[in-house]
């Protein structure tokens, strides 16, 4: 239910009084020219009109009160803007502080992380230079000093050294040379990945370059793997081959790799 | 995967083996062999060469004689390397490369030592200017 509204009503008073003044100021310019048709008319007017009277002097308290209100909602208006202002500043450094602290703690993972990672990697100084004499000694990864073009020496192991390691050995396949290196010991090779069952009828032959022995008593073992290496490793949502030995010739499988 | 319980010897001998054959890859001719018989398209060889990474572990590399190899199994992981080495001259560019490589220190050493003779010529012309200006 809608009130009505203070000004509303007092502009209606207002509008009653001046209503009821003109009816009296006429009633009293007709009194002088006749009597009064209605005795009690006058009175009634009269009356009326400090009803009237009354009624506005309350709306205007009323209307006082109501003022003296509206300022202190005002007031309050304010207070609460100053506050939410205040709020908002809190939450902007709040939020400013969190970024600093995030990225501090980010950063601090970072450098544990990377110092993980240099602890697993250490290697005593004493390995490095060990490991450094045996390769550079056997000119692995520095050509001798007098090496010219048409020395047989390589960073590589040539075909000699190759045929005459294990793998070898392994079987003899006659091929035709290519290239001057001799192909058919190469073949061997490729038997090793395939035929795990070999490995138990070969006799343990005595290698006769360092390449090839590398201190094996000291115990170091190859990772096992599961001897079929035609299927997929795990990880890998491919077909599975289940025979190793099949060679595949389908070339739209290998081209569908995803390296 | 089913695996076959091998004994010790029997691992031993096939640490050799793997030992030999990941060097051998450091011999681009014998890359090239094998890209023009096909084993590099086939997937078995593929996962056993994925399987050979495991020779990049300090304590296996300490192993290896002729490092070269692990850069060229590196390689051989990209499909796209095992596919240009079907070609002979790219085996021989990558030949030629590396024994250019191979040669670099020495190179360099003669450099220096040629560097430190011709200093040590220039240097008997100017010996009175040191004694004139060290007091």
């Amino acid at each position: 239910m809608a009130r009505k509204p203070t000004k509303d009503k007092l502009l209606s008073t207002l509008d009653d009084i001046e209503v009821l003044s003109r009816e009296l100021i006429e009633m009293l310019a007709l009194s002088r020219t006749q009597k009064l048709p209605q005795p009690g008319e006058d009175t009634d007017i009269l009356e009326l009109l400090v009803q009237r009277d009354r009624e506005f002097q309350e709306l205007m308290q009323t209307a006082l009160e109501q003022g003296r209100v509206q300022q202190e909602m005002q007031a309050l208006e304010k207070e609460v803007e100053k506050r939410d202002s205040d709020i908002q500043q809190l939450q902007k450094q709040l939020k400013e502080a969190e970024h600093i602290l995030a990225t501090a703690v980010y950063q601090a993972k970072e450098k544990l992380k990377s110092i993980e990672k240099a602890r697993k990697g250490s290697i005593s100084s004493e390995e490095i230079i060990k490991y450094a004499h045996r390769i550079s000694a056997s000119n692995a990864v520095c050509a001798p000093l007098n090496w010219v073009p048409g020395d047989p020496r390589r960073p590589y192991p040539t075909d000699l050294e190759m045929r005459s390691g294990i793998l070898g050995n392994m079987s003899n396949m006659p091929t035709n040379g290519v290239n001057g290196h001799l192909p058919g010991d190469y073949v061997s090779l490729m038997f090793i990945f395939a035929n795990v069952f070999l490995l138990s009828l070969l006799d343990i032959l005595t290698p006769q370059y360092p390449w090839q022995s590398a201190d094996v008593s000291m115990g170091i073992l190859p990772p096992h793997h599961g001897n079929d290496f035609g299927l997929e490793p795990p990880g890998h949502n491919k077909e599975n081959e289940d025979d190793v030995e099949a060679m595949s010739t389908d070339s739209s499988s290998s081209s569908s790799d995803s390296d | 995967m089913a695996g076959v319980m091998e004994t010790e010897e029997q691992a031993r001998h096939r640490f050799q083996l793997e030992l030999e054959f990941v060097q051998c890859l450091a011999n681009p001719n014998y890359l090239n062999f094998l890209a023009q018989r096909g084993y590099l398209r086939e997937k078995p060889f593929v996962n056993y060469l994925k399987y050979l990474l495991y020779w990049k572990e300090p304590e296996y590399a300490k192993f290896l004689k002729y490092p070269h190899c692990l850069h060229m199994l590196e390689l051989l992981q990209y499909e796209h390397f095992r596919k240009e080495l079907v070609n002979a001259q790219c085996a021989k560019f990558i030949d030629e490369q590396q024994i250019l490589h191979w040669q670099h220190y020495s190179r360099k050493r003669t450099r220096l030592q040629q560097a430190l003779v011709e200093q040590q010529q220039q240097q008997p012309q100017a010996p009175s200017h040191g004694n004139t200006t060290s007091k």
